[in-house]
């Protein structure tokens, strides 16, 4: 009841963020590289506490170091991700700027929906159908899978290795760690072992390296990006022949920022695949199948005339004999 | 009155059988992988990649019986042509499957327990035996295993070139099948051939 309240609640908060900022933080142009050098400096003192470097050689005397080392953020994977040229002090605002923070810091932490207000409506109704909704709408938010710190878009990651270790190293931290798995879950809710669930999957480990989990796990009718309806295993794709043929959905999903790109590469079917992957069944070349069919076919016909000749031949010899 | 002739021994007769049904079982399987259509599925997809699987190392296994079994017996002699006339045998054998068979003639080279098979059929037999099916096979075995096939080549999966390899491997073994079931017919009955294949026994 209260979480239904509550998400209407976010629901009519995220309305009016996008009525009365039209043009969100999310779509303001990049700092310049003055404000760029100005924001690594801020930037910089936070990290002074809260990186490796800081954990080891704490600046300040009296740190919950313990504490500390759950809340590092490392530089280059900072500065790479979506986030990466942001200060810190855009989401972490008051009661962060001196230290010791302020014990209630927290709660004036930055939503997501405060800058994606847009993109937050399309995927709040696509995670409420969603079994995480289902599960565990109470503690589920976009930071229990997206860390601001790290996350960067496939659209900007554009390589399929990068994009398939990121976004399944998301879904794995939780599901193939019964520790993790358990601080989120339902009371009594066993974390089912990954391998024996995807058993009937062949070379499954590999394809995890090779695809995402969503795309069997999330269904494909949003064309602005993929759906965060999130599916168990009843609703999830099973029929290999989606991505193993050649109208393959993988264009529509892992690849479908690269899709555009040449599409024909030695005449191969789905060839922007192949640069990463050789998929059966997706990745063919229709004239070497059509040389093989046609050799194959040619064969039949032969030994077939050549039989029928056969037969006829003998037959006549026989009539002849007979007379 | 029809003589017959012990030519071949049990093992080989398993051998052969058991590579049939293997082959038989790729094909069919190999297929509705490579051509796989949601729409059309000859065999499942993962039911067929798990059949392809099994079957596949089943043939690889059958391949070294093959091999072990033709060292130990002295049976790998049948498959190397002897000279002296080998061209002008492969072109008399040519000439009976283009016209002599068709006019009744007898089999030029017919089967004997010293020489088992004709030149053209020793050629065939050898080449496909020792160089497209051991091709066919270890290329198999690295797409059951992909961790051994180069990571990238010319800008493109490792994997490309061991699969077009296999493709084409498979293709030519399945060409050898279609003609090798048909000249099956060719013994002095349609089914003398099929036969022997069964009994080890050769009847004219």
């Amino acid at each position: 009841m209260f979480s239904t309240i509550n998400r209407k609640l976010r629901g009519a908060v995220a309305l009016l963020a996008l009525m009365a900022a039209p043009l969100a933080f999310a779509d303001e142009p990049p700092p310049s590289p003055e404000e760029l050098v100005k924001i690594q400096a801020a930037n910089g003192k936070c990290l002074a506490c809260h990186s490796e470097a800081g954990l080891k050689k704490p600046p300040k005397e009296g740190l919950d170091l313990k504490k500390l080392r759950s809340h590092l953020v490392h530089l280059d994977t900072y500065t790479e991700s979506d986030h990466g040229q942001m200060a810190c002090t855009k989401c972490h605002g008051d009661g962060y700027d001196e230290h010791p923070h302020e014990a209630d810091a927290k709660d004036s932490l930055s939503e997501c929906q405060d800058c994606h207000a847009r993109k937050a409506m399309r995927i709040e109704r696509q995670f409420d159908k969603s079994v995480h909704a289902e599960n565990l709408s109470e503690t589920f938010t976009c930071v229990t899978c997206h860390d601001a710190h790290t996350m960067t878009l496939a659209a900007k990651l554009r390589d399929p290795h990068k994009i398939v270790a990121q976004d399944n190293k998301i879904c794995l931290d939780c599901h193939d760690s019964d520790l993790a798995f358990a601080k989120m879950a339902p009371d009594k809710k066993k974390r089912p072992p990954i391998d024996d669930i995807h058993d009937w999957l062949p070379n499954t480990r590999l394809h995890w390296k090779a695809v995402r989990c969503i795309e069997c796990h999330t269904p494909t009718e949003d064309k602005l990006s993929l759906s965060h309806e999130i599916q168990n295993k009843d609703k999830a794709e099973k029929k290999c022949a989606t991505c193993h043929s050649a109208n393959s959905s993988l264009n529509a999903r892992l690849y479908r920022h690269l899709a555009t790109e040449e599409q024909n590469k030695y005449g191969f079917l789905n060839s922007v695949i192949l640069s990463n992957s050789y998929v059966v069944g997706a990745t063919r070349n229709p004239t070497l199948d059509m040389i093989l069919i046609g050799l194959f076919v040619a064969t039949l016909a032969g030994v077939i005339g050549h039989g029928l000749v056969r037969a006829i031949m003998t037959r006549l010899r026989r009539r002849k004999n007979h007379d | 009155m029809t003589n017959r002739v012990y030519i071949l021994h049990l093992w080989v007769r398993l051998w052969h059988w058991g590579n049939a049904l293997a082959i038989i079982a790729l094909s069919i399987t190999g297929i509705s992988l490579h051509f796989s259509d949601p729409n059309l599925p000859l065999v499942e997809f993962s039911l067929a990649a798990r059949i392809h699987n099994v079957a596949g190392v089943i043939l690889a296994g059958l391949w070294v019986v093959f091999v072990t079994g033709n060292i130990v017996t002295g049976n790998w002699w049948q498959y190397i042509p002897k000279p002296p006339g080998i061209i002008k045998r492969c072109l008399t054998q040519m000439k009976y499957y283009g016209s002599g068979i068709f006019k009744g003639e007898p089999e030029p080279y017919p089967p004997t327990p010293e020489v088992n098979f004709n030149v053209l059929q020793a050629l065939t037999y050898w080449s496909i035996m020792y160089m497209v099916l051991p091709v066919v096979i270890l290329t198999g075995l690295v797409f059951l295993y992909p961790q051994f096939a180069p990571d990238k080549l010319f800008g493109l999966d490792g994997l490309l070139p061991i699969a077009m390899v296999h493709y084409i491997g498979a293709a030519v073994i399945l060409l050898f099948m279609v003609s090798h079931i048909y000249l099956g017919t060719v013994g002095p009955k349609v089914s003398s051939l099929f036969k022997m294949m069964i009994t080890g026994w050769y009847e004219h």
